[in-house]
């Protein structure tokens, strides 16, 4: 490794010239063939996984995405210098690259998160049926440690349920607009669904007008974070070889 | 960052054009996105360290903002009846988004820096030790070639 020319690299793109607004950020593009990608050198070394080189890295891949057809590379690809670039990345790779350009041209991915307004899901369950109202009343009365697992027991169940439920409505909403999909973790208490959704760009409205309407229909309230479009960073987890 | 936020009877969407947060990007960043051999991301300092970490400060944000929202509603039910609970639930996470999450994430990323050594100009020393180390396991995949 040559000191002070490594170089971090933020996604592969079909040759051609790179707009000023890029090159004025340092960005420059390592070129093979038709393909090219777009890199910046790497103040520090070792490179530092700071909050702002986070949203660096989404900020120049986004950027460039509203430039052209974009295969984001994962956070922290560094390499040692450009040379590298060229014979680790683009050369063995060359062909993959032009097919998933091609494959991508024209298309979006859109995160989606639905979470629960959990208080008023709970209103809503007690309200929903005799069931976990009674079983509220007498732990109200009786407030024994076999009365609670009883409620919880039933506003597990419930929610769950629920869950499933709403996760499976919004599934049904998305899926014919949707090229491809990825179902992801939900992880946080109170999440209904975490999904990547694959749609033509020009389809990115039709998105929002279904889950808006989905979201009319739907109690007790459920708050969508939809953010996109993006570049397929969800949908190009192809094996790429990497001569070492 | 033009964040349009669109409101329903029901529920409502958040809709951002571009990732606009830690919490959009993390996980793409981290786990989606071509992947490139082990060797070359060699010169990343802490990064599996800072991912674990990473996730938990964004998640802690989550649980703080709903805490929040819960207090803050309660505050707010007290001192005006008037307001549907719908319409303080969007005031007091909005207001709670922009005013708290960002130092919640920047504080924890500040003691998530402090452990990892990554903190102001004290750590020199130790920063141009672990520069030399990078280097040199960089440097052993390709003096090979």
């Amino acid at each position: 490794m040559t000191p002070g020319n490594a170089v971090c690299a933020y996604g592969v793109v079909a040759k051609r010239k790179l707009p000023s607004r890029l090159a004025r950020r340092g960005i420059r593009l390592v070129g093979h063939g038709s393909v090219a990608a777009l890199v910046a050198r790497v103040s520090a070394e070792p490179q530092r996984a700071t909050r702002r080189a986070l949203l660096d890295h989404a900020e120049i891949v986004e950027d460039a995405y509203s430039w052209t057809t974009i295969l984001p590379l994962r956070f922290g690809s560094v390499f040692p210098d450009e040379a590298a670039v060229r014979e680790l990345l683009l050369e063995p790779n060359a062909d993959l690259f032009e097919q998933l350009l091609e494959r991508h041209a024209g298309v979006a991915e859109l995160t989606l998160k639905a979470s629960y307004d959990q208080e008023a899901l709970l209103a809503e369950l007690v309200a929903s049926g005799p069931g976990l109202g009674r079983l509220r009343e007498r732990y109200r009365s009786q407030p024994t440690l076999e009365n609670g697992i009883a409620l919880g027991e039933k506003t597990a169940a419930l929610l769950e349920a629920r869950r499933d439920r709403d996760a499976d409505r919004i599934l049904r909403t998305i899926e014919p607009l949707a090229l491809d999909l990825r179902v992801g973790d939900v992880g946080l208490e109170g999440g209904v669904v975490n999904l990547a959704v694959l749609v033509e760009r020009s389809r990115v409205g039709e998105v929002e007008d279904w889950l808006e309407a989905l979201s009319r229909d739907l109690s007790p309230p459920i708050r969508f974070r939809l953010v996109g479009p993006l570049p397929p960073y969800s949908f190009i987890d192809v094996p790429v070889a990497v001569a070492a | 960052m033009a964040v349009m936020q669109r409101e329903s009877s029901a529920g409502y969407i958040t809709r951002a054009p571009r990732s606009s947060g830690l919490a959009d990007v993390l996980e793409i960043l981290l786990d989606r996105g071509l992947v490139i051999d082990a060797f070359v991301r060699v010169s990343l300092v802490g990064i599996e360290l800072l991912t674990v970490d990473l996730r938990v400060v964004v998640a802690s944000v989550d649980t703080y903002l709903r805490f929040a929202e819960a207090v803050n509603r309660l505050d707010l039910r007290a001192v005006d009846e008037s307001r549907s609970v719908p319409e303080l639930f969007e005031k007091g996470s909005e207001e709670v988004a922009q005013s708290e999450s960002k130092g919640a994430i920047e504080g924890g990323m500040d003691a998530i820096k402090e452990k990892v050594g990554l903190g102001g100009g004290g750590e020199r020393d130790k920063e141009e030790e672990d520069k030399e180390e990078s280097g040199s396991r960089g440097g052993r995949g390709r003096s090979n070639q």
